[in-house]
């Protein structure tokens, strides 16, 4: 019965099993006075043998004969009974069988419209999982891309920062030029004066008196003292330059964050106005893998905020540079008595592009560059800030387990 | 696809419509009024508070001259929206459907719907509806909230489908709506099955045959 139509032409066999065949047919036999032979609807006997001359009673159901009953021993009136009977007990089963079969129809098709359902709405699943990962995809080469221009930002504001540093330097170094150059024009006049005592040595007294020889001898030391002095001073500077030069080179290092410090002071020490101090409290740390010169660009951004917010606040004031290790991690904390920050400016300090400063003087990157370096480091950063109070940074950095 | 096994060929025909617009009621009218060779019982499946649950099934026949024995099982689908995968299932094999319409003016979205799911369910069993031998009966045109004949011919103008008006519960068009179904699988299927040719049977004896001669 499986896979055939509730509206097929149903035979006899798919209505009375064949195992219940025998009882019912035998049971009709006794009502018919004891012989009966069951033919199917194409006329083949199903139970029994008919007899030659039996009578013959078609059930038919619908239009045609299912079933035949073929009795030589019933009366005409008992055998249109039990086809009667029969034909009750067929359409009965016909009904079930039809109502069955249909339902089973709707509930395969029912079910394979559920897994159509299911196959469409896996697909669809499967397209905006692509699409997904597709945009995930975007959003990480936007995010690339965006990384790749922030580090060429980088790039620009750290030259920037060295041209700062170097217009700084060449006005740090001509000043100490220029009173050396000075120095040795006068020590020649000098000389030439002792020139002329030569020439008339004949008078020697009354010409070094003439001369006032005493005072250029004295004066010329000194001339000679300042000069050297001067001279000492830009051999100094060259050689903070020279320390602070190799920002770029980007070799790990086991260095002492306190060499970094110094030579991050030693170059704002060169550009510090009058009334401006810097003081350095550095206790010993150990010393880690780090990128030295990396952190030295850090140190310096954040040196240089100190006394631009010192020389903002109109007043004198003081950096104070600190070091410790302490409680497992090394820390760094650079303060200053400057102009300090609003909240608003607090809250966006380490953003890209952030300043206050007016255009030309800084694009806002010292920070972001100053964290980012930090970060690198496995390191933290913190701004304390409070108007006109001051600013404190203070950074840290984990020391690695021996 | 009418079943043919050379001695017999039988045609499926089903009345398709919204709930309670008459299906079973044209059946029984038919039943009642078709005088056939042969005419079987009329049979009801399952019914609940007068809905039918499953179909009706009322099988027709007769013998063309070339002795073939010709039938028609009608059947009727359950009307009510929630039985759409019986409906379906009926519908299946399908070589001619009526679709019964209710005049009623406030039934006319159920029976927009019920045509929409006559299409949809064709598509779906595969039967194309554009050559489908179909007819359109609208029902109950006796009550008084039916809508005018005028306005009904004016609405389906383009449609290519015949058109008839019936009340069925007091036996009226339900003949004409039979024979107009049985013209067009006459006129579909005379060539496939050669109803002329081998049969001997011309449009007017095939309708007569399968009605009874009144």
């Amino acid at each position: 019965m499986s896979g055939a139509h509730f509206d097929h032409d149903w035979q006899l066999g798919e209505l009375i099993d064949s195992h219940e065949l025998p009882e019912l047919a035998a049971a009709l036999a006794r009502l018919l006075g004891g012989d009966l032979a069951l033919a199917d609807g194409s006329g083949r006997i199903v139970w029994g043998t008919a007899s030659p001359g039996a009578r013959r009673q078609a059930v038919v159901i619908e239009l045609d004969p299912v079933a035949t009953l073929c009795s030589a021993s019933a009366s005409a009136d008992a055998l249109t009974a039990a086809g009667e009977l029969l034909h009750d007990l067929l359409r009965t089963r016909i009904r079930y069988r039809m109502a069955s079969a249909l339902h089973l129809e709707v509930v395969a098709e029912d079910f394979a419209s559920l897994k159509r359902e299911h196959a469409r709405l896996a697909e669809s699943e499967a397209r905006y999982r692509q699409l997904a990962s597709e945009l995930d995809a975007r959003v990480k080469t936007q995010l690339a891309e965006l990384e790749e221009r922030q580090q060429m930002l980088y790039a620009a504001e750290r030259l920037a920062s060295i041209g700062q540093l170097a217009a700084g330097m060449a006005h740090e170094i001509n000043n100490p030029l220029g009173f050396a150059r000075s120095n040795l024009g006068s020590f020649r006049g000098y000389l030439q004066k002792f020139a002329a005592l030569r020439d008339d040595l004949d008078h020697a007294r009354a010409a070094w008196q003439a001369l006032d020889l005493d005072f250029l001898l004295a004066d010329g030391d000194e001339l000679l003292d300042e000069t050297l002095a001067g001279l000492e001073r830009i051999a100094h500077i060259v050689a903070d330059l020279k320390a602070f030069s190799n920002v770029d080179r980007s070799s790990e290092a086991y260095a002492d964050l306190n060499t970094c410090l110094r030579e991050a002071a030693a170059v704002i020490e060169a550009q510090l106005p009058a009334g401006i101090g810097l003081r350095l409290d550095l206790l010993p740390l150990p010393p880690i893998v780090c990128l030295p010169g990396h952190l030295k660009q850090a140190f310096y951004n954040i040196l240089h905020n100190a006394l631009q917010a010192i020389i903002d606040s109109g007043r004198p004031g003081t950096i104070i540079l600190s070091s410790a290790a302490e409680a497992g991690r090394l820390t760094v904390r650079i303060r200053d008595n400057g102009i300090g920050m609003r909240p608003e400016q607090l809250a966006h300090a380490f953003e890209p592009f952030y300043t206050t400063r007016d255009v030309g003087h800084g694009v806002g990157l010292g920070l972001a560059t100053a964290r980012s370096i930090v970060v690198a480091h496995g390191g933290k950063i913190a701004l304390d800030s409070a108007v006109d109070a001051g600013t404190t940074v203070t950074l840290s950095f984990p020391i690695p387990d021996d | 696809m009418p079943d043919q096994d050379g001695k017999r060929l039988s045609f499926k025909l089903v009345y398709y419509g919204p709930a309670q617009s008459g299906k079973t009621t044209n059946l029984l009218a038919l039943h009642e009024q078709l005088a056939p060779e042969q005419k079987g019982e009329m049979m009801s499946m399952e019914t609940q508070d007068d809905r039918t649950l499953f179909f009706d099934l009322l099988p027709l026949g007769f013998h063309a001259p070339s002795g073939l024995s010709i039938r028609c099982r009608l059947f009727t689908v359950p009307g009510q929206v929630a039985h759409d995968g019986t409906r379906k299932a009926v519908l299946s094999r399908a070589d001619g459907v009526v679709f019964v319409a209710d005049l009623q003016r406030n039934q006319e979205t159920n029976n927009a719907e019920a045509f929409r799911s006559l299409s949809e369910n064709c598509a779906r069993v595969g039967i194309d509806l554009e050559r489908l031998p179909l007819v359109v009966q609208f029902n109950k045109s006796d009550l008084p909230s039916a809508i005018p004949q005028t306005e009904i011919r004016e609405r389906w103008q383009s449609a290519p489908w015949p058109l008839h008006f019936a009340s069925a519960l007091h036996g009226e068009g339900v003949r004409e709506t039979f024979a107009s179904l049985l013209g067009a699988l006459y006129r579909r299927q005379d060539e496939a099955c050669g109803l002329s040719r081998e049969h001997g049977l011309n449009e007017a004896a095939f309708v007569a045959g399968l009605m009874g001669t009144p």
